[in-house]
């Protein structure tokens, strides 16, 4: 019955096509609009002694130029905990800062202000490393630890041992819109925000408590964003506040839109680590003893970074059972700006710690590195539970891997690999197969909530509001689908509004891949109460002269367009009529709806608990060909098998897999992300800041969605696939380490970090170069 | 000069004029800042203001030399208004139709629709407009012809495979669409522009634009403003002012004059139009110079070799200028006028100095000379980036060989671009490799001289020993290519 719904195309890609699609900067506020500029600390670390904005303010064309004395309500816009000023007071963490704003009739008069003004700063020495960080004790908040049986007694039993310390580096979400936010004032309190924000309710909170009035004087919308990916999570909330800011002071509609080196120099990136680890396993590589620190660069403030040090930390483990574990996970505090949430969550960041590492004991064993994994993977009936005491279930790691390894010829490329190795000096192949498990849900546990408001009006068309946020990921379109398939109607007599707090308040983030399984529910449980309501008027009208056969309820069906009783057919009625007869018979025709995520707990204290509703599983090969003279290299060809559940929308679902693979083909590969020595972004630009390109994909790219595989317990039987087809881009980060160690016959282990960028190859190559001399 | 101070274009199907004297624009306004100031126009985005996202992404029909018209993708947050001067603009809001009162999208984006093509849809307008002029280009192009068409366009969410996909399902009509049936009433729109021939001086009370439509006048204006800033292409030369909000207060827009765009073979040489763009030019050179079609290959993306052109390159006198390493191994000239002669200069002598060039305030880049290679003579380039293309080199490198007839170093040139403030020969691996036996051994051992020979910097793209390694290596690239015919 879904069949006919399920391929519809995405709800906006008609505008998208067409340029009609409205992004905040598109908006049109009218003549009074003024153009804000933030001013931010060209310092990251610094006392502020004295300012002065005077001769800024003198400018025609300038109509407000503020700073933290201008804030009438709280100067904080922390998410998690208030550790983050609006506007900086007495001194400056981060270059990026932001400290003074302006609102002006250009942007160009904006920028002549801003050269106005004067700041006298002493300046500090920063921390600008994770390992400086460390050594100043710079510690963000406890660490986080989760432990099984005794991994330091079993690392000494272990037959072998290794260990190692892996970087992986940062990433710029790059959404192609950059911050953006509108603010419109109304009467007297009232704000309209129009904001690029995953989580207007917390931006409705963060520019309630800046501007210092009650919620419910400020209304956030958000049609679309232009790509987000976790960059918009939290930190949309400052543009958003800011703006509002110059539009409490000027009384007038004030826009910003980050121009993108600002954006990318203000901003929060994916969190780089530095960890350390020891691995213990037997002759056959069955691991026994997992010991690894994770040590993040929570930058300037908290922001999200405890959350995502949490799920880096209950992936160490990614999808193998490790009998005795220790995972101990550490935020440190830098002056650069809050990094902040970005696909993956810190996934990505835990497990290529143990990606690698397994790729290390492959070759201590002179083994496949396949074996390695396969023999670890979590099991079926035992084995099957994790560091943290959740059970794995639905466990499809076996299934994926026996259906990629053949559909792949994973065995014959590997010795065509090895053939073509052993004839070419200068060019070396190589070739990982690397699997996903990730957890969905929020780790936060009651965060897992969600809340929709749906309309039926009397032509029949129905408009669904819901708390989560579109953007680009297709949240719409499934929220569209499952409308239509539950009401039994065409998708196109449901339309999908723009998120608003107003419709639907107190909502979460649209983060943590969770944006369907959670809104999907909430639109279902407000659907199934209007239906409720129809069936009753149904049944009237079914029942005037149906004595002694009345219809029943359990029979009433709403399909394609009609209600029908499936027993006696011919007692049918049009989905538009039967509105308009609950209509007349003063019967409600709108409801809201809710759902929280069941059985979702997580205690920090003992690191035990349940946190995940289920997971995601995934698997990707990878082959590669690198040019042992420069480092640069080309990735051949790319197979992923990736479980969705019975997917809502396969075309939308394969977008994701394929974009957040190629996503993380950019992290593990071409985006390298540097400071100076006064930590200013050397990267601030895609000048130098490169993420893929059309040609950088691999040349012969294949994905598929696992078959017949649906989800328990989750809406219309489908998976969350947001963020795990990121981590299948380790298939290409280890290929290549596969492909480095060719060139020492992989006698070596090659030295290894991430992204593996040209420079890190040619270097590590002309190490082995060195060593089999 | 009799000049005139308007500039026009058609657009949204109309003449369209715009005297700047009355205008709130600057001359120097950007094609992308001027649509988004229109309430109609604001499908086309910006993502960098840079030329390396291709968001804005516009397309730019004009005649060519037959009067036919040619489509062209272009970045139009580096396009100066004046640029456009007798020209089509065609934008995303211009490809579909209403036929019987319904919306009919254009085949390019009907298969964008239908292929999923689109995510959050940011970068659509701009990934929309490059398939569109390569349907208007190409009939069923190959794969490596639509990569190339998109590889100025990033896109953040899809990964790609749905657009390509789009692509070839939508180009296939033999570039026949709605603007085919109008083409004609759009020639003689630009004809009657480009009846015209005054050249044209945009004077605004912050700026003076120049825009000469023959050389004479451009070197007339050269000489009367010798302080202007001249731009061909202006790839480079905008970012001044989207990158660092600069105001150039004189400018001196070659783009417009023909005679700058030729491309001669002559006996011995072959001679290039400085305002001959880069995309044209390679499309010339495949077969006279590889080396140097191997470079312009993955010279920035076709929305900038679309308007770049080869006198910018080399008027730029950048340190990783890509062109530049194969015309010191060519031996090239630089051709250079001022209103009463013409000189040649040897390109090396040419390069004085970080962006320096040896030009006179009254003098323009004409032309460059390019000898032929002889037959016993081995000229390579290459480039070596972070990302494959779309990127500036960290390290880029272009040899020249004649060997003996026993197999010794006759003549050797190895230039580096990345390894020094300009681009740099190497002189001392030069000379330990004069006369030596060609062979592996000494080559390893002159990569050795090499990797001493410069003191390249450490910046955003690498390390000052990955640049000195790199370097080295493509020595030994350039003679397994040619000794082991091993090319990957
Ligand atoms: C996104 C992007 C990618 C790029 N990728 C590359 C790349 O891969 N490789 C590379 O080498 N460069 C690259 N560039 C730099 C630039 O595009 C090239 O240098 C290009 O060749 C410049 O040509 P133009 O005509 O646009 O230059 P313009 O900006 O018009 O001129 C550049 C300089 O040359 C001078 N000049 C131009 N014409 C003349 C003339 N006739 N007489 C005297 N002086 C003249 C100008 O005064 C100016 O100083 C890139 C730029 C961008 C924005
Ligand atoms: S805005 Fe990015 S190329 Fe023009
Ligand atoms: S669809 Fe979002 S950047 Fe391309």
């Amino acid at each position: 019955m879904e069949s006919t719904q399920n391929q519809i195309y995405h709800d906006s890609a008609i505008k998208h096509v067409s340029g009609k699609s409205v992004y905040i900067n598109d908006m049109d506020a009218g003549t009074q609009m003024l153009y804000g500029k933030v001013v931010y600390s060209p310092h990251a670390h610094a006392k502020i002694l004295s300012f002065n904005i005077d001769k800024a303010k003198l400018v025609k064309g300038v109509h407000a130029v503020l700073s933290y004395k201008d804030i009438p309500g709280l100067n904080q816009m922390g998410p998690v905990i208030h550790d983050e000023p609006c506007l900086a007071e007495d001194k400056v963490n981060f270059i990026g800062q932001a400290i003074f704003l302006i609102a002006a009739e250009t942007m160009e008069i904006a920028q002549k202000a801003e050269k106005l003004i004067e700041v006298e700063y002493e300046i500090l020495k920063p921390i600008l490393s994770i390992e400086k960080a460390i050594q100043y004790n710079q510690l963000l908040s406890t660490p986080r630890i989760i432990k099984r049986c005794n991994a330091d007694e079993a690392m000494q039993k272990a037959k072998h041992r290794l260990s190692g310390m892996l970087k992986t580096g940062a990433q710029e979400h790059w959404y192609l819109e950059t911050q953006t936010s509108l603010c419109v004032p109304g009467e007297m309190n009232e704000y309209m925000v129009y904001s690029s924000t995953q989580n207007p309710n917390e931006t409705q909170a963060i520019v309630a408590e800046v501007l210092g009035i009650p919620r419910n004087e400020v209304v956030v919308e958000i049609r679309r964003m232009g790509g987000a990916f976790g960059g918009k999570e939290t930190q949309g909330n400052h543009v958003a506040a800011w703006a509002s800011l110059l539009s409490y002071h000027t009384r007038r509609p004030v826009k910003i839109h980050l121009f993108r080196d600002d954006d990318q120099i203000m901003t929060g990136k994916r969190h780089r680590f530095v960890s350390s680890y020891e691995i213990g396993f037997d002759d056959d590589g069955m691991i026994t003893a997992y010991k690894a620190e994770l040590n993040s660069d929570a930058g300037a403030t908290a922001d999200l970074s405890m959350a995502i040090l949490e799920r880096a930390v209950l992936h160490a483990d990614n999808s193998y059972f490790i009998p005795n574990i220790s995972i101990i996970g550490k935020a440190w505090k830098t002056n650069l700006p809050s990094n902040t949430a970005f696909r993956g969550f810190g996934g990505p960041q835990g497990i290529a710690v143990i990606e690698n590492a397994i790729d290390r004991i492959a070759r201590f064993l002179k083994k496949d590195a396949l074996e390695i994994r396969y023999k670890n993977f979590y099991g079926i009936n035992d084995r099957n539970t994790t560091h943290y005491d959740e059970v794995v279930e639905n466990n499809r790691l076996y299934t994926i891997y026996d259906q990629l390894i053949n559909s792949s010829e994973y065995l014959k490329r590997r010795k065509e690999i090895d053939d073509f190795n052993a004839n070419n000096e200068f060019y070396k192949k190589g070739m990982a197969l690397t699997p996903v498990k990730f957890g969905i849900s929020f780790t936060t546990a009651f965060l897992n909530q969600a809340g929709a408001l749906v309309n039926i009006y009397l032509d029949g068309t129905v408009l669904v509001n819901h708390g989560g946020t579109e953007m680009g990921q297709g949240l719409h379109t499934k929220m569209q689908q499952i409308a239509a398939i539950e009401l039994g109607i065409s998708p196109e007599f449901v339309k999908v509004n723009a998120t608003n707090t107003s419709k639907v308040p107190n909502t979460s983030a649209t983060a943590a891949s969770s944006g369907t399984d959670m809104n999907g529910m909430a639109v279902k449980n407000a659907i199934d109460i209007i239906k409720e309501r129809l069936l009753t008027v149904a049944l009237s009208e079914f029942n005037q002269k149906t004595y002694p056969n009345p219809s029943e309820i359990k029979n009433i069906v709403f399909y394609n367009n009609v209600v029908f009783d499936k027993i006696h057919p011919d007692r049918i009625i049009l989905f538009k009529e039967l509105i308009s007869k609950a209509y007349l018979q003063q019967v409600s025709l709108s409801s809201t709806g809710f759902y929280k995520t069941p059985n979702i707990y997580f205690d920090r204290e003992t690191g035990k608990g349940h946190p995940f509703h289920y997971y995601a599983f995934g698997m990707a090969v990878s082959e590669v060909k690198v040019d042992t003279l420069t480092g640069q290299n080309e990735v051949l060809r790319t197979d992923i098998l990736h479980d969705t559940g019975k997917s809502i929308n396969e075309m939308i679902d394969i977008g994701q897999v394929e974009g957040a693979f190629v996503q993380g083909l950019g992290w593990v590969t071409t985006e390298s992300i540097k400071w100076d020595k006064d930590g200013r972004l050397m990267n601030h630009s895609p000048d130098t800041y490169k993420i893929p390109t059309v040609n950088d994909i691999p040349a012969d790219f294949r994905t598929a969605l696992l078959k017949d595989a649906p989800n328990y317990n989750t809406i219309h039987k489908s998976k969350a696939v947001g963020e795990p087809p990121f981590i299948l881009a380790f298939s290409v980060w280890l290929a290549i380490k596969d492909a480095i160690s060719a060139v020492g016959n992989h006698q070596f282990e090659p030295d290894f970090e991430l992204p593996a960028t040209n420079e890190v190859i040619l270097k590590s190559i002309e190490k082995i170069r060195l060593l089999s001399k | 000069m009799n000049n005139s101070d308007k500039i026009c274009f058609v657009f949204d199907n109309q003449l369209t004029e715009i005297d700047f004297t009355k205008s709130e624009f600057r001359p120097s306004t950007t094609l992308l800042n001027y649509l988004r100031s229109l309430p109609t126009h604001k499908g086309v985005k910006e993502g960098c203001a840079e030329g390396d996202c291709g968001a804005c992404t516009v397309v730019i029909a004009e005649l060519n030399q037959q009067n036919q018209l040619e489509y062209k993708a272009l970045d139009s947050c580096l396009v100066f208004l004046p640029m456009i001067h007798g020209k089509q603009i065609i934008t995303i809001e211009n490809l579909e139709q209403i036929v019987n009162k319904e919306l009919k999208l254009h085949p390019v984006q009907q298969l964008m629709v239908e292929n999923n093509g689109s995510q959050c849809g940011y970068c659509t307008p701009g990934i929309v407009m490059s398939l569109f002029a390569l349907f208007k280009n190409h009939h069923q192009p190959e794969k490596e012809v639509i990569e190339d068409a998109l590889t100025g366009n990033l896109c953040r969410c899809t990964g790609y495979k749905p657009i390509i996909e789009a692509a070839e399902k939508s180009c296939c009509n033999h570039g026949n669409d709605h603007f085919t049936e109008k083409q004609y009433e759009i020639i003689e729109m630009l004809l009657s522009i480009n009846e015209n021939k005054k050249s044209i001086s945009l004077l605004h009370k912050e700026q003076e634009y120049f825009l000469p439509l023959n050389l004479k006048d451009a070197l007339e204006f050269k000489k009367l403003y010798p302080n202007a800033v001249v731009i061909s292409g202006a790839t480079d030369t905008a970012l001044r002012q989207t990158k660092k909000g600069e105001i150039i207060p004189q400018l001196i827009d070659l783009s417009q004059i023909e005679e700058l765009k030729h491309f001669t073979k002559n006996n011995n040489s072959i001679e290039i139009g400085a305002g001959l763009t880069l995309e044209k030019a390679k499309n010339e050179v495949e077969n006279i110079f590889p080396a140097l079609f191997d470079i312009l290959k993955v010279f920035g993306s076709l929305q900038i070799r679309n308007i770049a052109t080869i006198g910018g390159n080399i008027g730029s006198a950048s340190p990783i200028g890509d062109t530049l390493t194969f015309l010191f191994a060519c031996k090239a000239f630089v051709k250079l006028q001022n209103l009463t002669s013409v000189r040649k200069v040897a390109i090396e002598d040419f390069i004085i100095g970080y962006r320096k060039t040896d030009t006179n305030a009254d003098e323009l880049i004409t032309a460059v000379e390019i000898p032929l290679i002889p037959e016993n003579v081995i000229i390579k380039s290459y480039k070596v980036s972070n990302r494959k293309d779309l990127d500036i080199s960290t390290v880029s490198a272009s040899f020249r060989l004649q060997l003996s007839n026993k197999n010794s170093v006759e003549e050797i040139i190895i230039a580096f671009g990345g390894m020094a403030a300009y681009t740099i020969r190497a002189s001392k691996t030069v000379t330990y490799l004069i006369d030596k036996t060609w062979n592996r051994n000494t080559v390893e051992e002159a990569m050795e001289v090499l990797k001493t020979e410069f003191s390249p910097i450490s910046d955003a793209r690498a390390e000052k020993d990955y640049r000195a390694m790199a370097a080295a290596n493509l020595l030994l690239k350039f003679w397994s290519e040619i000794s082991l015919n091993q090319k990957d």
